[in-house]
């Protein structure tokens, strides 16, 4: 009751995060993607775009492209619209445009696990084969798991005008056109200078660099580990010398049709050539 | 700020509707639908399954199947575990077991029809045609449960083939009630009779649940404030769409998530259907 009374003022003064309360605009983008897929990275190269004056840094991204979980309504209550809002929520129907980046989740687990021992989560040495079963069960972050958040949106959104789907692997390989994807989307007519300036202002080096003057400010690091980087090492396939073949394979064996969907190559024996099965499974399920 | 200061005194006392913000606990047991899909049926079936004791009616099936939107974070506290929770949210990663009944969204869009105007949502005037386009697009109050197709593919597309997930279909439990009823005691580890399963069936059919819902003082959750002459209690038919539906509403609905209804298993009707990239959902094989 005390505790309930005490976050009401909170409330009442506006010094609360809005989280799912948040009142969402028509005119609102959602930048969304599975935790250590790339989400504030993107969100830097997003900012960058918007406000080409003056590099994105840990402090200003909260409120040039604010978190419901992470910025306070009063904070919200500043923010020029229309609005590119960071979230890793699963499918919601409320949110009118979505930017929606995956990344290989082969990748995703081994960045998770860097993430929880930063976090203090879990021990240094913990075993990698059980942080994989409670990876795949959802069971490392509030979200869902990987292949649920995959699913649900690619299924409800996927082919809409509403709808950018953007590949952390390509936005590696080639930022610049990734990030004139993103502009053209917002309705932002950007230069190939612009382009290239947002993901320079956004590259893995910069944002080491600011990681470091900034960690005590930012609360996507404030209370962890300061002997371990937020920003790590920001590539592609970096599960093929870390991550066990036994443990792809299981991440395979879950969720090949959204992993081939989406064009991450599965090394499991066979799993290349195994049918894309559709609705066969789904009514075989259902005459049982 | 009046508003204000209630939200807050509300919160503070838990009698903030718990809805989305429901505290899910590990061993909670929902039954999912789009509204108007055999959703209050099911949860009559199940409730009488669970408590063949109990007479159940509109007035205490909130005892025994609560539904988290319409009760407070408080109740939904008390009640004690297992929970077997009613819903109609689009997919929420937290619910830990789940019963989802689908229908053919035709025969939805139509029963909807009927709801919206019982509830005075729809005047009587707006045509079914301009009523299932605004169905279709996600224009109407129900948008907040997600369109059909986003309430459905988010979780068949989470869910389905996981051993804590039963996929129903509203038209087999029509065409073979006790085959399929007996399929949800299994799910739910409950040793179930034919005798308990037929009483179920009988104290949950529409003739029954007719009754219950004209019962004099029988004023519920379910009804109050709702127009008297459209009744709660639907049709409870399948097809009444070819006889009710314009071919332009199907077609609107069949364009809007052909390849889903193909999955489930409701055959397209429309000629030339172009297939939509999304609204398939991915099956593991």
């Amino acid at each position: 009751m005390l505790t309930r009374v005490k976050s009401g003022t909170k409330r009442m003064l506006g010094m609360y995060h809005p989280r799912r309360d948040l009142i969402i605009f028509p005119d609102d983008v959602f930048l969304v993607s599975f935790p250590k897929s790339g989400n504030t990275w993107s969100r830097f190269l997003i900012a960058n775009l918007l406000r080409p004056e003056r590099s994105a840094d840990f402090a200003t991204i909260r409120q040039l492209v604010p978190d419901p979980f992470g910025t306070t309504k009063r904070e919200f209550e500043r923010v020029a619209r229309p609005r590119v809002i960071k979230s890793h929520e699963c499918f919601d129907p409320r949110y009118p445009r979505v930017i929606y980046v995956v990344r290989d989740p082969r990748d995703v687990v081994i960045s998770q696990y860097h993430y929880h021992r930063k976090c203090r989560k879990i021990e240094d040495n913990y075993d990698l084969q059980k942080f994989v079963g409670r990876f795949l069960a959802g069971q490392t972050c509030p979200h869902g798991s990987w292949g649920e958040h995959a699913s649900t949106w690619l299924t409800t959104r996927r082919g809409g005008p509403r709808f950018l789907l953007i590949r952390y692997e390509d936005l590696i390989a080639d930022g610049v056109r990734e990030v004139g994807r993103m502009a053209s989307f917002l309705g932002i007519s950007a230069t190939p200078q612009l382009l290239a300036q947002a993901v320079e202002r956004s590259s893995a080096d910069k944002m080491r660099k600011l990681e470091k003057e900034q960690s005590h400010i930012s609360g996507l690091t404030k209370d962890s580990r300061k002997d371990l980087p937020f920003v790590r090492a920001a590539n592609s396939g970096g599960w093929r010398s870390n991550l066990p073949q036994a443990l792809a394979e299981t991440i395979e064996a879950a969720w090949a049709p959204q992993m081939r969907l989406l064009g991450y190559e599965l090394t499991s024996p066979g799993a290349a050539s195994a049918p894309v099965s559709g609705f066969e499974d789904l009514l075989g399920a259902l005459a049982q | 700020m009046i508003y204000g200061i209630k939200t807050i005194a509300r919160y503070a006392l838990g009698t903030d509707v718990a809805g989305r913000a429901l505290a899910v606990r590990p061993d909670d047991t929902f039954i999912v639908s789009y509204p108007r899909s055999g959703n209050t049926w099911m949860r009559f079936l199940m409730a009488n399954l669970l408590h063949p004791s109990e007479s159940i009616t509109f007035a205490n099936v909130e005892q025994f199947i609560p539904d988290a939107e319409a009760q407070s974070s408080r109740y939904m506290k008390r009640q004690r575990g297992p929970r077997v929770i009613k819903s109609h949210q689009y997919f929420d990663h937290r619910y830990p077991i789940v019963i989802y009944v689908v229908r053919d969204p035709r025969d939805v869009a139509l029963s909807y029809y009927d709801f919206a105007r019982k509830y005075r949502h729809l005047e009587d005037q707006v045509s079914r045609e301009v009523f299932i386009g605004d169905f279709v697009h996600g224009r109407l109050n129900s948008a907040s449960w997600g369109t059909w197709g986003e309430n459905v593919g988010s979780w068949t597309a989470a869910r389905q083939g996981q051993p804590s997930f039963l996929l129903l279909r509203y038209e087999d439990l029509i065409a073979k009630t006790e085959f399929e009823l007996a399929r949800v005691a299994r799910f739910l580890n409950v040793a179930a009779s034919a005798d308990v399963l037929r009483h179920s069936i009988d104290r949950s059919s529409v003739e029954h649940m007719r009754k219950l819902e004209q019962h004099p003082g029988g004023a519920t959750i379910a009804t109050k404030n709702a127009r008297a002459d459209i009744p709660f209690v639907g049709t409870a038919t399948v097809g009444r769409w070819r006889a009710q539906l314009t071919q332009r509403s199907v077609r609107e609905i069949e364009e809007a998530w052909g390849p889903l209804m193909t999955q489930l298993g409701y055959e397209l009707v429309s000629k030339s259907i172009p297939e939509p990239a999304g609204l398939k959902v991915l099956v593991n094989s």
